[in-house]
């Protein structure tokens, strides 16, 4: 409860800080101490101390999965704003609206994490979107910018269009929106639940793009800033896995033959689009929205198995993927050219540079000792401990080989072929940012359960 | 007292710690720090070896524990080490006779460079580690992790001069022979896995008598061509002679001392599986006595002085293995003993003179040493009578062990045993007469240069004379004296599971055994005697005709092998690489690319970048859900 309403309140200190605070470059460091105050924030409502004892009718309920979750994503969006707080500055003239847009996220992003309501779990996903929206189109005289922000929306309106109609269904079935699903006996209302929660996950797929409804992904992900690319891609793409693992666990956890074998075919078809597609690609930046889809491919496991290991696992998924990919985007901003090609020979020109990219990519693709490997491992495992079907899971072994080349394409580029690829403006600061997502990419892998997951068990 | 064996780790610590030194110092060191690195570390060890090995003699033995090696489910693999009587009179030979060897070569390689002489060195330290690692290795994973350690070494100083190809080649060849008998040894481990569900050797054998006969063949046979394979034994004996490649000393320490050995420690430490499968047991036997046989006619016509005790030795290991294979598991470690002793010595012999001849190893331009080297010749002498058999040299009385269980066993073993002992006495005083008697036929070059070798080769030619000469007597036969056999006393804990079963209806009456001794000694001396008196005055310098070609032809074996194995081998590779390979999987991998490639093109189209035709294809997706959710599933 604290970080959702400090957060909503930071927005607005965020925006008036801009009418008095002159200088667009203080702007990231009102964000710092924002995101420093909703840790703190966080940290006590991971023990059940509240500034507003209110669960609004139990309305929202704070379990330590969620709030475990808030503070990863706490820390990514702190992280981002270290590495790239200046570039958000860089996009336009309204630097202290883009980071009070960045906190209104962040309340969504709380609200996923604890909805026990299906008006709720609505309210999460609409504060996290509508702001994503605008953000989209913060390059306000680009015209790709525009274009994906218009894009966005017209799709996004689309969906939570379905999702209405999913919660509507569920709600003429069973005359609540509490999660608690009451048994329902008759044959029309036991077909309203089953189409209801097909069309939750029809467009909850859609938030983290899951194919077939993933098709927004590459062109909003190019069009936007390359900054708030980096934002969606992590912090609000797992906040909406939070919100689907939650919503599949709590409401519909006890009929799981209902919904499993669709869940499996989301699964398979944004592995097989995601990895596929990424092959050709010849832009980093499209690369990265490609490999996205496919990184929610697995993720999607956590969904389709909705056990202790999938909880575990998606919390670990959530960090290393964010810990990587915000650490990717953030040496990508800094780069002139967004192709394969602009990174030719980085690890002559910048060999700490490219060899942190290579251990975020390695990552990516599931090396061991790094956490991107026990992550997809937890996944993989979860959904074999809940009778995971096989075809599945080798589809899913098989598009993690194909993965690994599109990423080591990039280790390819920084480090055997020839070029005059430079960073612009790397500080050592920004360096020892990313030296420490590095390090802890591959403590993670090493020790998941100190790190990590045992936090989970002992809050 | 017991606890003190618990520091048994520090025996192959030492040469661990010299091979280090002198492998990564090998281009700081000098040679004289690198000799007192290398042959300190084996002193040391062999100093600790004797205190362990008083404490072993008052009766104690201990497992020791080292660390959790491999644990897999409910496998469980301890790094330990099994300090008993037979292991540890296994570290005596392979310190004691280590330290010797080292010592010795610190004259004989002090022609090469720096660099090269630490490297030698640190081979040998690292061969004696894997070699204690191999002897004192609690369980079977252990001492495999010894047994490759010593195939790696040997390989490694086989091609220790590696500019010569031939050299090159020789040391493949030993390596590839090994690795086929390890696949043996490889697969008998797993298959005792299966079956015991452990590899330490206490629960293994404590358990061997609930297991089926057939199993237990199975596991020997397997266990046996692992031996055959580091024991040079037919069908894979053919690696040892070429492996005369490497350096002599390494000859004597490798490849007749103690490496070789390895099968014969292998099955006299798993004697209680052998005796269980009386079928493995004829096996080892007859493939024993038809290597000694088979081994010692090839080495009645070799001409060069290393490839006869090369032969020589695949000759004695046979009759180890024959000894294993009647049940004889003493006297094939006595001879394992024995043999060390007299083999190494007839080695650093062969070293001494080559040291002496420059490089030369053809009998043929030898002769009448006997005057220039005095002390190789002694003691080559004192080897020679050894190896043949002649009472009280210790030859006589492992030798004679052997034969003797040979004979309860079945006479006709014996009448081969016996034959080939004859031809041991033969081509050794063959090759004693050619090398040391007669007038010198080498270049004026050679003759104007000959000299006695140093101390450091000569003291250990001393030595290992002097217990090539009383090394016998640990082992007196009964019929020479009551409890006289101090080593059988010793190593019986080892087999009392093995005698207990063998329950010996009748032992050979004292004039049976008598008999048997005077045979033999008598057919030895005959051969002796003929020997040396016509290779004394008229050596043999032309190349032999007739059935001797076979025979200085090694009976074709290799060129058998080349035909039948290499030749068919080869062309299957051939056939595989051309075809199966560049058409078949390289065409199946490059086409999964090739494919993925083209769906990344066309899936790619997808993506119009029209918002319309986006929204199309999600209620197509939706419509496939909804069919699928409620009518298929």
């Amino acid at each position: 409860m604290n970080v959702i309403v400090l957060s909503a309140v930071w927005g607005v200190v965020m925006m008036f800080s801009g009418l008095f605070i002159a200088d667009k470059s203080k702007a990231k460091y009102v964000a710092i101490a924002g995101l420093l105050v909703l840790l703190v924030a966080n940290y006590f409502d991971l023990h059940h101390k509240f500034l507003f004892a209110s669960s609004i009718g139990n309305m929202l309920q704070f379990e330590s999965f969620g709030m475990i979750f808030v503070t990863i994503a706490l820390l990514s969006t702190l992280l981002y704003v270290l590495l790239s707080g200046a570039a958000v500055e860089k996009v336009g003239n309204h630097a202290y609206e883009y980071f009070a847009l960045l906190f209104f996220v962040l309340c969504g992003v709380g609200i996923a994490a604890s909805y026990n309501n299906l008006l709720m779990l609505f309210l999460g996903i609409e504060i996290m979107s509508i702001p994503l929206y605008i953000l989209t189109g913060a390059d306000k005289r680009n015209l790709k910018s525009n274009e994906a922000s218009l894009k966005y929306f017209l799709m996004g309106s689309f969906s939570t269009g379905i999702m209405l109609l999913g919660i509507v269904l569920l709600y003429g079935a069973t005359g609540t929106f509490n999660l608690v699903i009451p048994a329902v006996s008759k044959a029309s209302e036991n077909m309203m639940v089953s189409a209801g929660i097909v069309l939750l996950a029809i467009a909850l797929a859609f938030k983290v793009s899951a194919a077939p409804f993933h098709f927004w992904t590459p062109d909003v992900y190019d069009g936007a800033p390359t900054v708030f690319t980096s934002f969606m891609a992590t912090v609000v793409k797992v906040a909406g896995f939070i919100a689907f693992v939650r919503l599949f666990e709590n409401a519909f956890g006890g009929m799981t033959d209902v919904w499993q074998y669709t869940i499996a075919l989301i699964i398979a078809a944004t592995l097989i689009a995601g990895n596929i597609t990424a092959v050709f690609q010849q832009s980093v930046k499209r690369m990265l929205a490609y490999s996205s889809i496919s990184q929610a491919g697995f993720m999607l496991f956590a969904v389709y198995s909705v056990n202790a290991f999938a909880k575990e696992g998606i919390l670990l998924y959530a960090a290393a993927y964010c810990l990587a990919t915000i650490g990717i985007f953030a040496v990508l901003i800094k780069m002139k050219d967004f192709t394969f090609e602009g990174f030719n020979g980085l690890a002559k020109q910048q060999p700490l540079l490219a060899l942190l990219v290579s251990i975020f990519v390695l990552s990516l693709a599931g090396i061991p000792l790094t956490a991107g490997f026990l992550s997809k491992y937890y996944m993989v495992l979860a959904s074999i401990k809940a009778g995971g079907l096989l075809w599945l899971i080798i589809t899913a072994m098989l598009c993690a080989a194909v993965s690994v080349y599109y990423y080591f394409r990039l280790i390819q580029a920084m480090y055997f072929k020839e070029g005059d690829a430079n960073a612009i403006d790397v500080n050592p600061r920004f360096k020892a940012l990313l030296v420490v997502a590095a390090v802890l990419i591959i403590l993670l892998g090493v020790y998941p359960n100190a790190l990590l997951l045992d936090w989970f068990h002992i809050l | 007292m017991s606890n003190i064996l618990n520091y048994i780790w520090l025996v192959p610590l030492f040469p661990l710690i010299g091979f280090l030194i002198n492998g990564l110092g090998r281009n700081f060191l000098s040679k004289t720090l690198v000799s007192f690195i290398a042959c300190g570390a084996l002193l040391a060890s062999f100093v600790v070896s004797v205190y362990f090995f008083i404490s072993v003699k008052e009766g104690n033995h201990e497992l020791v524990k080292l660390f959790d090696f491999i644990s897999v489910g409910k496998l469980s693999i301890p790094f330990e080490f099994q300090i008993d009587a037979l292991s540890s009179l296994f570290l005596l030979i392979i310190t004691g006779v280590g330290f010797l060897i080292h010592l010795y070569s610190t004259a004989y390689m002090h022609e090469e460079s720096n660099a090269h002489y630490a490297r030698y060195f640190a081979y040998l330290n690292l061969f004696v580690f894997s070699m204690l690692l191999l002897v004192l290795g609690g369980n079977y994973v252990i001492m495999f992790i010894g047994w490759e350690g010593v195939g790696l070494c040997s390989y490694l100083l086989i091609g220790y001069w590696f500019k010569n190809t031939d050299y090159n080649n020789a040391a493949k060849k030993a390596f590839i022979m090994n690795r086929i008998g390890d696949l043996g040894f490889l697969l008998a481990v797993f298959w005792i896995i299966q079956q015991f569900g452990s590899v330490s050797f206490g629960e293994v054998f404590a358990n061997a008598e609930s297991k089926s006969t057939a199993v237990l063949t199975g596991i020997t046979l397997l266990l046996f061509i692992g031996a055959t394979g580091k024991s040079a034994q037919i069908p894979l004996y053919t690696w040892l002679p070429d492996a005369m490649a490497g350096p002599t000393p390494v000859s004597a320490l490798i490849h007749a001392a103690t490496m070789v050995t390895a099968g014969i420690y292998m099955i006299a430490r798993s004697n209680i599986l052998y005796t269980l499968a009386p079928t493995t047991q004829s096996v080892v036997a007859v493939i024993g006595l038809a290597t000694a046989i088979f081994a010692a006619t090839i080495a009645i016509k070799q001409n060069d002085i290393k490839k006869v005790l090369a032969y020589s030795t695949v000759s004695q290991l046979g009759y180890m293995f024959l000894g294993l294979g009647v049940g004889a598991y003493t006297g094939a470690v006595f001879h394992v003993m024995t043999h060390a002793f007299f083999k190494a010595l007839l080695f650093l012999g062969a070293g001494s003179v080559i040291h002496a001849m420059h490089h030369e190893q053809d009998i043929r331009n030898m002769g009448g040493l006997r005057k220039k080297l005095p002390i190789t010749h002694l003691t080559f002498l004192l080897g020679c009578i050894a190896i043949a058999g002649i009472p009280p040299f210790s030859g006589f009385f492992s030798k004679d062990e052997i034969l003797a269980a040979a004979y309860e066993a079945s006479p006709v073993y014996w009448i081969v045993g016996v034959a080939g002992a004859m031809m041991t006495a033969f081509y050794m005083f063959r090759l004693y007469a050619t090398t040391f008697l007669g007038n010198f036929r080498g270049t004026k070059e050679q003759e104007h240069h000959l000299h006695e070798s140093p101390w450091a080769m000569t003291v250990p030619l001393i030595v290992l004379a002097i217990l090539a000469v009383i090394g016998g007597f640990v082992g007196i036969p009964k019929v020479f004296a009551e409890n006289a056999h101090s080593l059988e006393h010793f190593l019986s804990p080892i087999f009392t599971q093995s005698e207990e079963l063998v329950k010996k209806d009748h032992a050979l009456s004292h004039s049976t055994e008598y008999m048997l001794m005077g045979v033999s000694v008598a057919l030895a001396l005959i051969a002796i005697l003929y020997a040396v008196n016509r290779y004394s005055k008229k050596p043999e310098l032309q190349d032999a005709e007739g059935f001797g070609k076979v025979l200085a032809n090694k009976w074709y074996v290799d060129e058998i092998y080349d035909a039948i194995i290499s030749k068919p081998l080869k062309a299957i590779s051939i056939f595989f690489n051309n075809v199966i390979e560049k058409s078949g999987i390289d065409g199946f991998v490059n086409g999964i690319g090739e494919g993925v490639q083209y769906a990344s093109r066309q899936l790619r189209l997808l993506q119009s970048g029209q918002v319309g035709s986006y929204i199309l294809l999600m209620v197509l997706g939706m419509i496939i859900l909804m069919v699928v959710q409620f009518f298929i599933k």
